[in-house]
């Protein structure tokens, strides 16, 4: 009997896994290199932290800058990550020459995008809860272990955010290449209109009220909360607004991807890097 | 040969910007054909053949592979219809093995992960990459990628098999192994349309040909015809005595002698009108004493460079 298409697009995904997981076990010393990056950044904000008065973090749901921090550096850099993954696995398929062998099976272009980016998106949060472990351990901080589930709750209603926007940076990099710095741009501007790494009244008083709509500000808020033993409630807060943007970001993505496919067919270009 | 078509394009035009890319080109490949598509380089062979996998939209005509019309070649069902060996390497995931490269594809294809490791087993075994199934292909030598993408080419044993200068790169064993391993795939019902610049090696390997310059049909046939179109009746000879052709009249034959480079001999191209007895008395009386006498075959060389030079000439 037929399958449905979805379960047969489905059934691809694994390999995709597969292929990156072998791709990332064949260069260790970057998996090293980022497991260094992530300790630096929680030492670098750690000393920064000695600077800052806690009091100014009231309400935050954090007791001291590096735990407010240290909540930051894990879901930005997750988002980072994913966002950047999708457009740099387009980009080194173009680079690679694999795009248009991958295009020319019977793969939705869609089911390749998400494709690209399922070993991040399983990888990534993994990543996010053992860093989160190791700093709550070497910093003492006062996170709970019950909270782990609820950011992981929030992690994976931001997924289809971030895939969203990932599929749009992916389409603009199949049409005008070295656009991978526009996904990193948006991904910078997000991050940095968001209390990632300080209080939102930190930001200029018209960025406000935009920093607050913030996905990225609203899932923060509701994992420093979570992880400091506040229950479930701030997951579910959390969850009803960042859906909607996802379902947009998600319609945005396919329609860019479709139509910048659509448009490299009819120029001839699509092998081009 | 069975009277269907496996590849049939009609008129068919591409071109980008003010560049004619292709201009009304007809070509039909039936199964179990070797059809050569031969063309100096810009000549639109690899546009043509991104055209057949969708990649790329005519501006007019028509293309049907397997009877599925060009809309409907990009559609996921239709894509299980040819197989491409692209002419770049750069064309397999370098840090998996040539067995992970292939299983990865044939997921893609829809196989389940254990048909997808039989298969890709089967088809290394056919290019000879059996012993480098798990080498990672960054290691792999030009000729071993290359093989590695025919093989990627076959995993589905498509009807179609679309292959991009296989050979142009690489040394004479490994071309003649590309060239064994698209007879084997044609001689099994294949219909295999394979670009190439490679004058020399397509008489023994193409059943037919296209000559493709600047995005025009200079010629459809087989090789063969392809020869005999264009045979100019060239001599080889050898005579008692060499001679210094210019030492004779302009209007003599003996001034159209050609000392050949490698040897004693010489090549003499008959005039329009002038037979080979008329031309040895000819010779004679202008006191040349012709020792052996035998026909140079027209080269498919001399009719591809005939074709295609025409308006540097």
């Amino acid at each position: 009997m037929k399958q449905p298409e979805v379960v047969t697009e489905a059934r691809k995904l694994p390999a995709f896994f597969r292929r990156d997981l072998l791709t990332a076990l064949s260069y260790r010393t970057a998996f090293v290199l980022d497991w260094g990056n992530l300790l630096v950044q929680l030492f670098l904000f750690s000393l920064i932290g000695r600077l800052v008065d806690p009091a100014t973090l009231e309400g935050t749901g954090s007791s001291s800058y590096i735990e407010f921090t240290a909540v930051g550096i894990a879901l930005a850099g997750f988002m980072q990550l994913a966002m950047g993954r999708a457009t740099a696995s387009v980009r080194e398929e173009q680079l690679m020459g694999t795009l248009e062998s991958v295009l020319l099976t019977p793969t939705r272009p869609i089911t390749f995008t998400l494709g690209s980016v399922t070993y991040d998106l399983i990888y990534i949060p993994i990543r996010t809860v053992i860093f989160l472990t190791i700093a709550s351990v070497i910093f003492d901080l006062g996170f709970t272990a019950a909270g782990i589930a609820g950011v992981m709750v929030i992690l994976f209603s931001f997924i289809p955010f971030v895939w969203g926007l990932g599929m749009v940076a992916a389409g603009l990099t199949l049409t005008i290449r070295k656009a991978s710095v526009i996904g990193g741009l948006v991904g910078l501007g997000l991050t940095l209109g968001s209390n990632t790494y300080f209080p939102i009244e930190v930001l200029p008083a018209w960025l406000q009220p935009i920093a607050r709509a913030n996905p990225l500000t609203v899932s923060l808020d509701a994992a420093r909360l979570v992880l400091t033993g506040e229950g479930w409630g701030p997951v579910w807060s959390a969850v009803q607004p960042i859906l909607p943007l996802a379902v947009v970001a998600l319609a945005l993505g396919v329609v860019v991807l479709h139509l910048s496919l659509a448009r490299e067919r009819s120029k001839g270009t699509l092998g081009q890097y | 040969m069975t009277t269907t078509a496996a590849i049939t394009i009609e008129g068919v035009s591409r071109s980008f910007g003010s560049k004619l890319a292709l201009d009304d080109v007809d070509v039909t490949v039936f199964p179990g054909e070797i059809h050569a598509l031969l063309g100096p380089n810009g000549a639109g062979k690899t546009t043509l053949i991104r055209v057949i996998v969708g990649s790329v939209k005519p501006t007019k005509g028509s293309v049907a592979v397997m009877g599925v019309p060009w809309s409907d070649l990009s559609k996921p069902s239709s894509r299980t219809l040819f197989g491409l060996v692209a002419a770049s390497d750069r064309s397999a995931y370098h840090r998996l093995s040539g067995l992970e490269n292939l299983m990865f594809f044939g997921r893609l294809y829809g196989l389940s992960k254990r048909e997808a490791r039989r298969r890709a087993l089967e088809v290394l075994a056919q290019v000879g990459l059996e012993d480098a199934a798990n080498v990672r292909t960054g290691v792999y030598s030009h000729g071993m990628q290359k093989r590695l993408t025919m093989a990627r080419a076959m995993l589905m044993e498509p009807p179609v098999l679309l292959v991009d200068e296989a050979t142009h790169d690489l040394d004479p064993a490994g071309a003649r192994r590309v060239r064994e391993m698209l007879r084997r795939a044609a001689d099994q019902g294949a219909a295999i349309l394979w670009a190439t610049q490679r004058v020399d090696e397509i008489r023994d390997t193409a059943d037919s040909v296209t000559v493709l310059d600047r995005g025009r049909v200079k010629f459809t046939g087989t090789v063969d015809l392809l020869a005999r179109s264009f045979d100019r009746h060239r001599y080889r000879l050898e005579l008692a005595t060499p001679v210094d052709p210019d030492s004779f009249n302009g209007s003599s034959l003996a001034s159209r002698l050609e000392p050949l480079a490698h040897s004693d001999g010489y090549l003499l191209t008959l005039p329009d009108g002038v037979s080979l007895g008329q031309a040895i008395i000819a010779l004679s009386q202008d006191g040349l004493d012709v020792t052996a006498c035998r026909l140079e075959r027209s080269d498919v060389e001399d009719a591809f460079l005939e074709l295609t030079t025409e308006v540097d000439r």
